[in-house]
């Protein structure tokens, strides 16, 4: 019961200011405009008009649809059946798109429509679409003939091959970087609601005021951690989706694509990864909070705290193949699992692990506020 | 919050040899203008205050006096020696203490962000006071003592008379069988005074324990039943305020314990 006023308590002074939780969203939609700003300079956001250069091998109606689908868009295609000029067979077809004569080739299996149709042979249809997406034409034309094979029914099997390893370096970089400005994002979120919790009631005499209740320290240690844990997962998530929406526009690829490289558990991973190191960071935070006696003292050591953390996030995520030790170590365990999820190497147990480890070690913190509660030097100390 | 009343004439609070020691920083030992690490605050302290009536414990400034109040309310701990509230050790029971005390300091604040009715909610919650129990309570205590029309004006935005009649009033959120005010009267002006005194007059009227502490000669002729003159952390007199005075004013009483205390210095 004193637990529950505590915490509501808390929220109440959150919500009945405004202004305090607008400061929660704004770092997401500022991250969001910014790097969207960055990545359309970058990448060129103007419209350009296509002429693509299409080989076609085996034949089906689809080829149609794709063909209005890109007038739609307002680009033209010219699609070549092999054999044709330039190139009499699949193989020489391949080597106009790799050398970027040609934008994509298409390969139907024989007798396409008909085995759609259900009416041909028993052998699952496939089609192939093959493509540079260090090309930009090559790699519009690969989305948008891609996305219509892919509506088009899944009674066949489609390939799509890119000569590029551009999408593995766009996975890499993303698998790199992210986890870190995940953290960072997540600190600041975490930092700016936290770090006068206990300090500034401290300076204003206000928590004095609690320990005179026979309200129990470790409802008064969770009372602030909670809360305030879920105040700062509204601004991180803020941060987060800022940073996957602008992500790809950054790296001149469209949403699809890039949200298509994760699968469900993987997103379901990142969160939970985020949910985990949420209340981890708000406790530790509220343990400096807690220790300093005055706003101005805990923001110092914060920042210290900050910076270590940085720079091991970092480290995390370049350095490879650390070992599974590494689950053991609060936060940077979900570096890790993160960097695991966005590279594909989504392992469960590793996130699990980190979920459950960081977890455990808030429990610890919150345990120590508590006992720092009782500490008369640390309460009045002078 | 029930706290059994004791039987008349029965002590509601004794200390009992409280010592406290405090390290001195560098900073506080230049303050203090001393080169010894360790400050004695209060050295071996014993008094008792009786059920139903006002103890007041007299001293000058350093003397000793919030340090005791704060033992008596557990936010410290006293080196050695213990004290009872109610029958209750501060040392091992600090818990059930607060449950049967009303603190109150300018030292402890409300934040200015709620209302008196939702801090007076939230403080009783925090006591573990019945809901049914404290709308109740809410209702006399802000109707006796005129704080109903600002029930819902945040704290921030109250006078300083409003504002100390509402901390005064959330201090005893749960109907505490023991008030205990440090320096009830420091600081405010002639009104807000008023206010405070004829608070605890009302507190007395309601069969309250009162343990003050001030350096204020009037204050004590005006309130308390019992003084303890605190010099240097050691009780130098203690009792009825009129065995303690016999035919003086208690400022002259005062002086003259002072100057056999302290030899020529006052
Ligand atoms: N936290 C502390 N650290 C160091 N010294 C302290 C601390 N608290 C009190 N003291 C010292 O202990 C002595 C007694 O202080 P205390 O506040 O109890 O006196 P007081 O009787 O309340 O005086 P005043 O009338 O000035 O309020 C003083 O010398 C003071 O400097
Ligand atoms: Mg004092």
């Amino acid at each position: 019961m004193k637990l529950l006023a505590l915490m509501k308590k808390e929220f109440a002074r959150f919500f009945g200011d405004p202004k305090l939780l607008v400061t929660m969203i704004i770092p997401g939609l500022l991250i969001y405009v910014i790097y969207s700003i960055m990545g359309s300079a970058m990448f060129g956001g103007e419209e350009v008009k296509y002429d693509f250069r299409v080989y076609l091998s085996g034949e089906s109606q689809v080829v149609e649809i794709i063909d209005d689908a890109l007038a739609d868009s307002g680009w033209t295609a010219e699609f070549l059946t092999l054999p044709a000029e330039g190139a009499q067979t699949v193989e020489e077809a391949l080597d106009r798109v790799n050398s970027g004569e040609a934008d994509a080739l298409l390969v139907f299996s024989d007798g396409f429509d008909d085995a759609i149709a259900g009416t041909g042979t028993a052998t699952v249809p496939t089609a192939e679409l093959m493509y540079d997406s260090q090309s930009e034409a090559s790699a519009a034309f690969a989305s948008l003939a891609g996305n219509i094979l892919d509506s088009y029914g899944r009674t066949f099997e489609l390939t799509m091959n890119d000569f590029a390893e551009s999408a593995d370096i766009m996975r890499t970089t993303m698998a790199g970087i992210l986890p870190f400005l995940i953290v960072i994002f997540v600190f600041s979120a975490c930092m700016s609601v936290t770090l006068e919790s206990v300090a500034g009631e401290k300076e204003r005499g206000t928590l004095a005021t609690i320990l005179v209740t026979s309200a129990r320290r470790t409802d008064i240690a969770l009372g602030k951690v909670l809360p305030l844990a879920c105040v700062s997962l509204i601004g991180a998530a803020s941060s987060f989706l800022g940073v996957v929406l602008s992500l790809p526009t950054l790296m001149g690829i469209s949403v699809d694509v890039a949200v298509a490289g994760i699968s469900a558990v993987g997103y379901i991973m990142l969160l939970l990864n985020i949910i985990s190191i949420v209340p981890l960071i708000v406790a530790a935070i509220a343990t400096v909070s807690t220790l300093s006696r005055t706003v101005k003292e805990a923001s110092g050591y914060t920042s210290v705290i900050m910076i270590i953390m940085m720079v091991l996030s970092i480290v995390a995520s370049f350095v490879s193949g650390i070992g599974d030790w590494v689950v053991a170590l609060p936060i940077l365990n979900a570096v890790v699992a993160m960097q695991g999820v966005l590279s594909g190497a989504t392992v469960l147990w590793q996130c699990l692990a980190a979920f459950a480890i960081n977890l455990f070690y808030t429990a610890l913190l919150i345990l120590l506020i508590a006992r720092l509660l009782s500490s008369e030097r640390v309460m009045f100390g002078k | 919050m029930e706290t059994q009343l004791p039987a008349e004439d029965e002590e509601v609070v004794r200390a009992e040899n409280l010592r406290k020691t405090f390290t001195l920083s560098r900073k506080q030992q230049r303050l203090e203008r001393t080169s010894f690490a360790r400050k004695v605050a209060v050295d071996g302290l014993s008094f008792a205050a009786q059920r139903g009536e006002i103890y007041g414990l007299l001293g000058p400034n350093g003397a000793g006096k919030t340090t005791t109040l704060r033992i008596l309310s557990t936010l410290i701990r006293p080196d050695t020696g213990d004290a009872y509230v109610c029958g209750h050790s501060v040392t091992r029971e600090p818990q059930k203490v607060r449950d049967a005390i009303g603190f109150m300091t300018s030292e402890l604040k409300l934040e200015s962000f709620f209302t008196p009715s939702y801090l007076f909610d939230f403080f009783g919650a925090m006591h573990g006071v019945e809901k049914e129990t404290l709308a109740q309570r809410k209702q006399d205590l802000f109707a006796r003592f005129g704080i109903d029309r600002f029930a819902e004006v945040k704290v921030r935005d109250l006078s300083t008379g409003m504002l100390q009649k509402v901390s005064l009033v959330v201090s005893i959120v749960h109907d505490p069988a023991v008030v205990i005010f440090d320096e009830p009267t420091n600081g405010l002006d002639v009104l807000t005074a008023k206010v405070v005194t004829d608070f605890l007059l009302e507190l007395k009227r309601m069969g309250k324990s009162i343990l003050l502490s001030t350096h204020i000669f009037s204050l004590v002729e005006k309130l308390c039943d019992r003084v303890g003159i605190i010099i240097d952390g050691k009780m130098a007199a203690d009792g009825k305020l009129k065995d303690v005075c016999g035919e003086m004013s208690i400022e002259e009483r005062f002086f003259e314990i002072y100057r056999t205390v302290r030899g020529e210095e006052a």
